[in-house]
């Protein structure tokens, strides 16, 4: 499967002007899309925003009609309940954003506070979440899924 | 650490009138799966059943509960298989 990494810069204005720990270990969440390479980069509003990290989750799960956050990329999961919910969707042929919340907990800890969600992987389509490995399975056994996706 | 039991009998303290069964999938404590019947996810959604369940134990998921794994249903829902 051809997969172009994008760079969702979280606050690449903040990490010039003032340098500060965000220079070493650079806020940039990686999206791994399928349909739309290079279409995401991020541009914050407000350079004083203090959660740029939040806002960058936010603004990649409005931009991608269906977007995996998970454990590793779709090619290397690094969870099994990750690999189960990257093989319900390729075996859709569902196109589908993905980003690894392993290089920065921060990644996994603003999504939960936005999705209500506790648990890694996390679906979303359309701006919603669709749940987890376990709900996306059950919907992909039952013909939901498909639906859910368009 | 965590046992089967100890989860189940959360869950059903918990959500009223649930009903649960719990698996230690890996032996360690920390990896369950569980099905749960419970009243109150009737009229709900799969997602809002889940976080039910979820908020029963809060931080703990992903921390010393490192996986739980959800199957639920209301006591009107056929079983599913």
């Amino acid at each position: 499967m051809q997969t172009e990494p994008t760079t969702v810069q979280t606050d690449p204005t903040d990490a010039q002007t003032q340098p500060t720990d965000m220079q070493t270990q650079p806020t940039a969440i990686q999206t791994d899309t399928q349909t739309e390479p290079g279409a995401s980069q991020a541009q914050p509003t407000s350079a004083g925003d203090s959660n740029p990290i939040r806002d960058a989750i936010a603004e990649a799960i409005g931009e991608h009609k269906v977007i995996l956050f998970m454990k590793g990329t779709p090619e290397a999961p690094a969870c099994g309940f990750s690999a189960r919910t990257v093989a319900a969707l390729q075996a859709l042929d569902a196109p589908f954003a993905a980003v690894d919340v392993l290089p920065d907990p921060r990644i996994r800890q603003e999504l939960s506070a936005i999705s209500n969600w506790p648990t890694i992987p996390q679906l979303f389509a359309n701006g919603e979440l669709i749940g987890g490995c376990d709900i996306v399975t059950e919907m992909f056994e039952s013909g939901e899924l498909a639906e859910a996706l368009q | 650490m965590a046992s089967a039991e100890e989860i189940k009998q959360r869950i059903e303290a918990s959500i009223p009138g649930a009903q649960a069964d719990v698996e230690d999938t890996t032996g360690g404590g920390d990896h369950f799966r569980a099905t749960v019947t419970a009243t109150a996810f009737e009229g709900r959604t799969r997602i809002e059943q889940h976080r039910l369940v979820y908020d029963v134990f809060g931080a703990e998921i992903g921390g010393p509960i490192h996986a739980l794994s959800l199957k639920t249903q209301s006591p009107a829902q056929t079983p599913p298989q």
